[in-house]
């Protein structure tokens, strides 16, 4: 009788621990996607304001590309 | 497939460009309405022919006047005229990008976004004309250095400080070309005692206008109707009356620019000092503004090559990239 309540204790606790193991695991996974996600944004916004990027649409319909002073 | 569309509403002019083509519109904003039914009988050129030459019944309006929403029903109309133009129907719903002014307010925010949308938009998306202008005008705002963008057009004057592809001081103010026009009006009116139209005081403004004293000078006669005999009249008139005339709302554009600059984070005035601001839109080629605005900031002023299309090619830029612009558009800045 004792050792049956004890496995039972055992194994909801090792559940207990497992399970919360799990939801921490996920959430910094989760907060690392989000950094990440942040930092690919960021690089696409600024990527796509390149004059590369711009060499199409401006560069395209702005030929004479040349600042006077 | 609808393309997307990016539109430059402004207070003069409107330019449309469409994704994968370019600038495909290039108009005057003005539309002429039929007074008692209420309905539109012209816009763009041949609508800003009748400015102030219209029978009673029909009015000929610049509907953004003072870079302001004066009127929603007619705005609404004219952003669906303008859909139409391009082959925008109801089967085919483009995304639209649409310049505004920075200094518009909430209600009318709503308004143009709202009435693009009823248009014929499946999504509409506005964008501060500074920043459109910056992009358009091929300035490195990808980098971390302070680009200074000066925009004048007719109804506005917008200022800003752009780096790392967002703005970092902003300063706009509701005079525009069209106040200088307003100005030398109001001057021969005053000073002459003639009347005379407000396309005449425009070409007055282009012909013999000026910020600052210089090499080409000259006079002009101008004609308009005597305000005591009611007669046709021709006077005089010299360049340098005209500079005396528009100086306020001149010192104003310039007033604006100088409270930007002090805005502006003292690790970016050396970028300045070295790379000049620049200056866009159809009110900053007023003859000796650039050089009035250096003298009296002491920062060096470039010249746009193309002023007058630098906002709609920045926001046909992202209309181009529309995923990966999102963030720079008006409400959905983080
Ligand atoms: N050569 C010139 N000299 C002085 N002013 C000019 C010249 N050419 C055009 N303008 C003025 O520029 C104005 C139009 O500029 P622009 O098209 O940039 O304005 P807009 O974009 O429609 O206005 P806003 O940006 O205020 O909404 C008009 O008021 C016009 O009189
Ligand atoms: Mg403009």
């Amino acid at each position: 009788m004792i050792s049956m309540s004890f496995l039972t204790g055992l194994f909801s606790f090792l559940a207990f621990v497992s399970g919360s193991a799990l939801l921490v695991m996920v959430y910094l996974d989760n907060r690392k996607v989000r950094i990440d996600d942040g930092i690919a944004k960021f690089r696409r916004h600024i990527d796509a304001l390149s004059p590369e990027a711009r060499r199409s649409s401006v560069h395209h319909n702005n030929p004479e590309d040349r600042w006077s002073r | 497939m609808a393309r997307d569309l990016a539109i430059d509403l402004g207070t003069a002019n409107t330019l449309v460009y469409m994704k994968g083509k370019g600038i495909v519109l290039n108009e005057p904003s003005v539309i002429a309405v039929n007074r008692q039914s209420g309905e539109v009988l012209a816009t763009g050129h041949d609508a800003w022919d009748m400015i102030g030459r219209t029978p009673s019944y029909i009015v000929a309006v610049r509907p953004l006047r003072g870079g302001a929403i004066t009127d929603f029903d007619i705005t609404e109309r004219m952003i669906r005229l303008l859909l139409q133009r391009v082959g925008v129907s109801r089967f085919t719903r483009p995304k639209v990008v649409i310049c505004v002014p920075s200094a518009i307010t909430e209600v009318e925010r709503r308004a143009v976004t709202d009435a693009t949308r009823r248009a014929g938009a499946s999504d509409a998306q506005l964008i501060e004309q500074p920043m459109a202008a910056a992009i358009g005008a091929n300035l490195p705002i990808d980098e971390p250095v302070g680009n200074m963008v000066i925009d004048i057009g007719g109804g506005t004057t917008e200022t800003a400080v752009i780096s790392l592809g967002g703005v970092v001081a902003l300063e706009a103010i509701r005079v525009g070309s069209f106040d200088i026009d307003a100005a030398i009006q109001s001057y021969v009116r005053r000073e002459h005692g003639v009347a005379i139209g407000e396309r005449t005081a425009e070409e007055i403004k282009i012909q013999i206008g000026s910020a600052e004293p210089g090499p080409q000078d000259r006079s002009a006669d101008i004609r308009g109707r005597d305000l005591v005999t009611g007669l046709p009249k021709t006077v005089r008139l010299t360049a340098e009356e005209v500079r005396f005339a528009i100086d306020e709302p001149v010192t104003a554009m310039v007033l604006s620019v100088k409270r930007c600059l002090a805005k502006a984070p003292p690790e970016l005035s050396q970028d300045f000092l070295a790379r000049g601001m620049y200056l866009v839109g159809g009110g900053g080629m007023l003859r000796g503004l650039a050089e009035r605005i250096q003298r009296e900031t002491q920062v060096p002023v470039n010249m746009s090559p193309q002023p007058l299309e630098a906002v709609v090619l920045g926001a046909g830029h992202c209309i181009e990239n529309y995923q990966a612009l999102r963030g720079m558009f008006m409400g959905t800045r983080r």
